[in-house]
């Protein structure tokens, strides 16, 4: 039976696409960074039907772990647990942050570059902070190698933490095709992971108030 | 002269010829290539071509063309367009193609299919009349330039759910909890609530970004609970309904995520359903129905409204609502204060065990004279905590005993004396002789007991849902989903969004 693969990823905008052993059926991007709740269901709805495919024939579900922004992330999250519960489909996490190396590697590896270096993705946190990894390189199959992180930094903490290291960078985007990839080349290697957390590297925002009544204004004396 | 011809999709490849017929047929109406090319390529479409057989000269000739569109989750479909050449009309084209696309509606479970057609085209009208479609609306001077009106025409399809029981599964993400429940009609089948109260234990309240956390852990194993309660599989469900406001933003977010894709992975339909009408219409699942004219007093940790409910799908007023904190906030802080757990609710309660209720007289929110002309239906619950507050550090600073029976006995009181005065008043003021409560501060004995006495001193029926289905749940949200399929209300797109604060007139959201 073919392997059908749905890719998920809401760790930017929202983006969905089917593989079907390496090949591509459909993509679709939304890139919308505040409407994932709004575009998931269309996404997802609209990458079957390009790749002319029933719900039910998807074997497989892979979705981005971030990291990445929470609420959005959470989006893609919670549709590919319930897409894969809808028809019986076998779950995967991919960290997306390896989706974006992945497709850094293969785009220096077709514009001929002989670099052997690192390259370190970075994706926005919001708060002025990014989300980063380093990667030395590929696998024989394709998965990316991640040598340090993930992690979440000011850019200047994160030059500081480099600084004296050789590395590139990358400014490309994710896509759910590379996400697919990563996890196809997992699949071959061995590595890929049923685990479908998300990746938030932050505490929650609150703070546990340190004295329990302590609101309102003191009376003095 | 051969009359047979062969229908097939269309392709971008046909978009050329398309555009020909399209342009020889519509003129000033045509649409332009762009226009065409998106309807042909996209996902929610369906196009098919005619094209002529048989002689060699003539095959791949295009004679014919025509549109579906069908949204997932809409139970409306359109045809989008129609055209069949002049040298072909008269021999059954036009009838292949719209027979062919209404089968693939029937398929795409569409209940009702429409189209738009010139008023001065009888030729057309009567092939859709034939097909059974009806005139149900006339656009005037719809056709521009030529000022011609629309006939708009309506196909309804033996309907899959209306009529029967049908099942729904309800997600419920608001605050929280996280609630799936499962009804078949008025009945409730399932009903499973996964609640991240404990984590929020140490910061004294509801801290959003750990309950939105919460939800997406707790999703896979409450769904599958739910199915196993209800001794059902995910085939068995006939539709979806969701919680999409109001409540907080990014936890109604995970539940919508999940609704979708669920949707998009069963194929059925999807319902975005009011939070609050949620509570108001969970008394269906008690009694088999909603007895109206009602008044609704929902209190809980995120919401105290008075609800007049004429009708629960039509016709639901926001009479009132807190202007500051949530009675249930009110509850937590002043546990805080006097040093308890959280949630307050359940630990003000025991502490209020032998304490005098009238021991102080705390506050009324918004219950003198002035207040009542502009906020007869409003609460506030916020100089009540502060007056809460104010005591104890008094009582402290002058170095008397402090007796917490006494303040969480007359601090409980205050508020159960005023949401009772509050929905009491609506009651008699709008001649409603019955009182609906709801939200997880229902839980709370004295309120329950307060309404009950006042209720009956006034010949008021008061209804007190279980409290498995006053707090938070998905049943009820299932509940409202059933009811609008019953009454054969469309299924919502599949583009809406959370609102946090979503009113309680929109019921639902298309």
């Amino acid at each position: 039976m073919p392997n059908h693969t749905l890719c998920i990823d809401t760790s930017a905008g929202t983006t969905v696409a089917v593989l079907k052993g390496g090949q591509v059926l459909s993509e679709i991007h939304f890139d919308e960074n505040m409407k994932h709740a709004e575009r998931i269901g269309d996404a997802i709805a609209q990458a079957l039907s390009e790749a002319k495919l029933l719900p039910k024939q998807v074997s497989s579900v892979v979705v981005g772990r971030g990291p990445a922004p929470f609420t959005g992330l959470r989006i893609g999250i919670a549709a590919a647990v319930m897409f894969a519960e809808g028809v019986g489909a076998k779950l995967f996490g991919v960290c997306s942050l390896d989706a974006i190396a992945r497709a850094a590697f293969e785009k220096r590896a077709s514009e001929d570059k002989d670099s052997i270096l690192p390259i370190l993705v970075t994706a926005d946190a919001r708060r002025s902070e990014n989300y980063w990894a380093l990667y030395s390189g590929l696998t024989k199959s394709g998965a990316p190698i991640m040598i340090e992180g993930p992690g979440v930094a000011k850019p200047a903490a994160l030059q500081e933490k480099f600084a004296g290291q050789e590395f590139e960078t990358t400014a490309l985007k994710i896509s759910a095709v590379d996400l697919g990839k990563v996890f196809e080349a997992q699949l071959v290697d061995g590595t890929a992971s049923q685990n479908i957390e998300a990746m938030y590297l932050r505490e929650a925002d609150a703070v546990a108030p340190k004295v329990l009544r302590d609101f309102g204004k003191k009376v003095s004396g | 002269m051969s009359t047979s011809f062969v229908i097939r999709e269309a392709t971008e490849a046909d978009l050329a010829q398309i555009m020909q017929l399209e342009n020889d047929c519509f003129g000033n109406d045509a649409w332009d290539q762009d226009t065409m090319h998106f309807e042909i390529v996209a996902h929610h479409t369906y196009y098919l071509c005619a094209f002529e057989q048989g002689s060699a000269a003539s095959t791949n000739e295009l004679i014919g063309y025509a549109g579906l569109s069908k949204i997932p989750g809409n139970e409306q479909a359109d045809i989008q367009t129609i055209a069949v050449a002049e040298s072909a009309r008269g021999r059954g084209v036009g009838k292949a193609l719209m027979q062919e696309l209404l089968k693939e509606a029937k398929r795409l479970q569409a209940e009702e299919l429409f189209l738009e057609v010139r008023a001065d085209n009888p030729a057309a009208q009567n092939l859709y009349l034939k097909l059974g479609f009806e005139h149900i609306d006339t656009r005037k001077r719809y056709y521009q330039p030529d000022d011609v009106d629309a006939w708009v025409m309506r196909l309804q399809f033996a309907r899959g759910t209306v009529g029967r029981e049908p099942i729904v599964l309800g997600i419920e993400t608001s605050c929280d909890e996280t609630g799936i429940g499962i009804v078949r009609g008025n009945t409730l089948l399932a009903n499973i609530i996964s609640s991240s109260m404990d984590e929020h234990a140490r910061f004294g309240g509801v801290v959003p970004e750990i309950a939105a956390r919460a939800h997406l852990e707790a999703l896979r194993p409450t769904l599958h609970q739910a199915l196993a309660k209800a001794n059902l599989s995910l085939h068995d469900i006939d539709a979806i309904a969701v919680t999409n406001g109001p409540g907080l933003g990014g936890a109604l977010m995970v539940g919508i995520g999940a609704a979708k894709a669920l949707s998009v992975a069963i194929e059925k339909p999807i319902y975005a359903v009011n939070h609050l009408v949620g509570h108001v219409g969970v008394d269906i699942l008690e009694r088999g129905e909603l007895e109206t004219p009602t008044v609704a007093l929902l209190v809980s940790g995120g919401h105290t409204s008075l609800l007049l409910v004429r009708d629960l799908l039509n016709e639901v007023e926001l009479l009132g609502e807190t202007i500051d904190d949530a009675a249930g906030e009110a509850f937590d802080k002043v546990a805080r204060v006097l040093g308890l757990k959280y949630p307050g609710g359940p630990e003000i309660d025991k502490a209020a065990v032998g304490g005098d209720p009238k021991a102080i007289r705390f506050p009324r929110g918004l219950s003198l004279p002035k207040d009542m002309e502009k906020h007869r239906y409003d609460f506030s619950f916020s100089g009540l905590k502060t007056a809460v507050a104010r005591w104890v550090e008094k009582t402290e600073a002058a170095g008397e005993e402090l007796k917490v029976s006494d303040i969480a006995a007359s601090f409980r009181e205050a508020v159960a004396d005023v949401l009772v005065t509050k929905a009491v008043n609506a009651c008699l003021d709008n001649n409603v002789p019955r009182l609906l409560l709801g939200g997880g501060v229902v839980a709370n004995k004295r309120l329950r007991e307060l309404a009950q006495e006042r209720c009956d001193a006034h010949g008021i029926e008061l209804r007190i849902p279980a409290l498995s289905l006053c707090t938070d749940n998905g049943a009820m949200i299932a509940a409202l989903g059933a009811q609008l399929i019953m009454s054969g209300r469309a299924p919502s797109s599949l583009h809406f969004g959370a609102d946090s604060t979503l009113p309680v007139t929109s019921v639902q959201t298309p």
